[in-house]
């Protein structure tokens, strides 16, 4: 990591230097996914499920992530399915202290030719309460720091309208009709992302879901690099993929398909993953969630960020969207160690 | 001890010489495959191979050719699954291969449960599984329901999104002495501990043990949570969960 710029950068600039490669003058403090949580939506009265529904509450509780917790980058997307309930699934909305799910054992697709793109796709509620988010925060905020929009990728999206059994079931099956299917709904990763782009988003969040814990890495070689080249160079600005689980076996794959970033998990050490990347993408993560911002103190946060530092991850964030209950002391420790980290390294 | 050779199943020797690697399994399983008639090979090859198709018609052959029914779980379709969940652990295949002999051991079972439910055989223990509040995800709990019905436990499937409440009504209606929560996220596993905690507030904890599963779920996790165990798998959650009825009973003789 380079961080010869001695003149303090803004928040924006920083994250956006750390995601193009180029020097900045700290590591920037990331959350591609979401730092939301049920002391900050009571903090700012703007509870789950409206905030996710609702452009005014999910602005206000994104902001917290720069307000409250410190952090460069704000994320309006706490969650996963927002574009899956415009393209028609069902969702559990849940309550304030649960995250809304899309009710997979109802799947609205059961065949490759059911693929369809609602014409109201980008005007739906759960849609465009992003696209107005983004808007706002873009205004209020834009120039201190990054806004990160989240579109899915084609992966995840098989799981939320074929139902997780049935698409990795086709997946072996069907490897021809999956690719077709991949490539029917990669067109709503790609109009998505292009929508949140015109709101004023610095850089997108793709999740897509081809996890160690269900498929191999060579799936992802088979299934998805192409896609994500061909995503890279159709979606202008800065991407950071984002992909649970251990995915080392894959990394390289994921170095090589330009996007900006690979947000990785703590089941990969960092080492392991900065050897696996080689120097072709950048790294965000990846401070554990259940461990130590659930149940642990800002202390063991700290020495995890500073395992991240000492070994030149790019961004330091949470490893995935953190749990809703996890405390704000904990996620403020991050910034805080980040700092901590560079004084004492400044000399 | 059985050597590999006393095996006729070309492919299961294949299996067996490129996937088992502890030697306390591979002695296990050889012996296992060795003791099955060539049928039962048969049966546990193409469930490995994930060919429900053919599963489905031995099955129906050896049931209809006098084999017992538990003879043809245990040496077939079992010993075939264990096969599949020790390349699943070692990461020699992952969760669709998987799905696809799981297609195959249900084709077969889909045979014998209707026998083995008129036979009044006691079950080995009665177990309640869900996966935790605000998680939607299955299919680990669903493998491990499959391989619990298959070592003879009687299991009750809660399904998803499954309630603090939902739980403790289970455990209680079916006076089940094993309770297994899964949670594939990390935002969700939390309401694990939830769950346990509420089985303390309402003096339920000492009937029962309680185990936790999922891809992020870790023995420190686990602990933290007040859970009684964790496995990486399938065949691990059967090999806790008889662990843990025997443990149930010394301390509730003791």
């Amino acid at each position: 990591m380079e961080t010869s710029v001695n003149k303090p950068m803004k928040g924006r600039d920083r994250v956006l230097a750390a995601l193009r490669g180029e020097p900045v003058d700290r590591t920037p403090v990331c959350n591609p996914t979401s730092v939301a949580t049920v002391e900050l939506m009571d903090l700012v009265d703007a509870p789950f499920p409206d905030a996710n529904r609702d452009p005014e509450l999910m602005a206000r509780l994104a902001a917290t992530g720069y307000t409250e917790l410190g952090f460069d980058s704000i994320m309006p997307v706490f969650t996963i399915i927002q574009e899956s309930s415009a393209l028609g699934c069902k969702i559990q909305w849940e309550q304030k202290d649960n995250w809304p799910t899309v009710k997979m054992r109802e799947p609205i697709w059961t065949d490759v030719d059911d693929i369809k793109i609602p014409s109201d796709f980008l005007t739906h509620q759960d849609t465009k309460c992003v696209l107005d988010a983004i808007k706002k925060l873009k205004k209020e905020y834009g120039d201190e720091v990054a806004v990160i929009g989240k579109t899915m990728g084609p992966w995840s999206l098989g799981y939320h309208c074929f139902g997780v059994e049935p698409f990795l079931l086709l997946s072996l099956d069907d490897p021809g009709r999956t690719h077709l299917a991949l490539d029917r709904m990669k067109e709503a990763t790609v109009e998505f992302g292009i929508a949140q782009i015109e709101a004023g988003a610095d850089a997108l969040t793709l999740p897509d879901h081809a996890t160690g814990d269900l498929v191999s890495g060579e799936y992802y070689r088979r299934f998805l690099r192409d896609l994500h080249i061909e995503m890279a160079e159709r979606i202008p600005i800065p991407l950071i993929m984002h992909i649970c689980g251990r995915t080392v076996d894959r990394m390289g794959y994921i170095a090589e398909t330009g996007f900006a970033a690979f947000h990785y998990d703590s089941k990969n050490k960092p080492e392991e993953s900065m050897e696996a990347v080689d120097g072709k993408i950048a790294l965000v993560g990846n401070i554990n969630n259940p461990e130590t911002l659930f149940a642990r103190g800002p202390e063991e946060v700290s020495a995890e960020v500073h395992q991240n530092l000492e070994h030149g991850i790019h961004l330091v964030g949470p490893e995935c969207a953190v749990p809703l209950q996890a405390s704000v002391e904990n996620l403020k420790a991050i910034p805080q160690a980040v700092k901590d980290w560079h004084a004492g390294h400044a000399a | 001890m059985a050597a590999l050779n006393d095996i006729a199943n070309e492919f299961l020797k294949e299996e067996i010489e490129e996937f088992i690697e502890r030697p306390n399994e591979r002695t296990r399983i050889i012996d296992a495959f060795a003791r099955a008639t060539p049928a039962m090979q048969e049966i546990s090859a193409a469930l490995i191979d994930g060919d429900n198709g053919t599963v489905d018609t031995l099955t129906r052959a050896a049931l209809d050719g006098g084999t017992e029914a538990l003879e043809v779980m245990d040496d077939g379709l079992i010993a075939g699954m264990s096969v599949v969940g020790i390349k699943f652990r070692e990461n020699f295949i992952f969760v669709p291969e998987v799905l696809v002999c799981a297609r195959a051991m249900k084709a077969g079972m889909a045979h014998i449960e209707p026998i083995l439910s008129a036979s009044g055989i006691e079950p080995v223990g009665t177990v309640i599984m869900g996966t935790v509040k605000g998680d939607l995800h299955d299919i680990g709990k669903n493998l491990c329901i499959m391989m619990l019905r298959g070592a003879g436990f009687v299991v009750h499937d809660l399904g998803v999104d499954t309630s603090e409440d939902e739980f403790m009504d289970a455990v209680e209606e079916h006076e089940a002495p094993l309770l297994g929560m899964s949670a594939l996220l990390t935002t969700t596993m939390p309401n694990m501990g939830k769950t346990i905690d509420a089985f303390i507030d309402n003096d339920m904890r000492e009937d029962v043990k309680i185990m936790v599963g999922g891809a992020s779920v870790t023995q420190e996790f686990a602990d933290d949570m007040g859970a009684d165990g964790t496995a990486e798998d399938a065949v691990g959650c059967v090999e806790l969960a008889q662990r843990l009825l025997v443990e149930l009973k010394q301390e509730q003789e003791a």
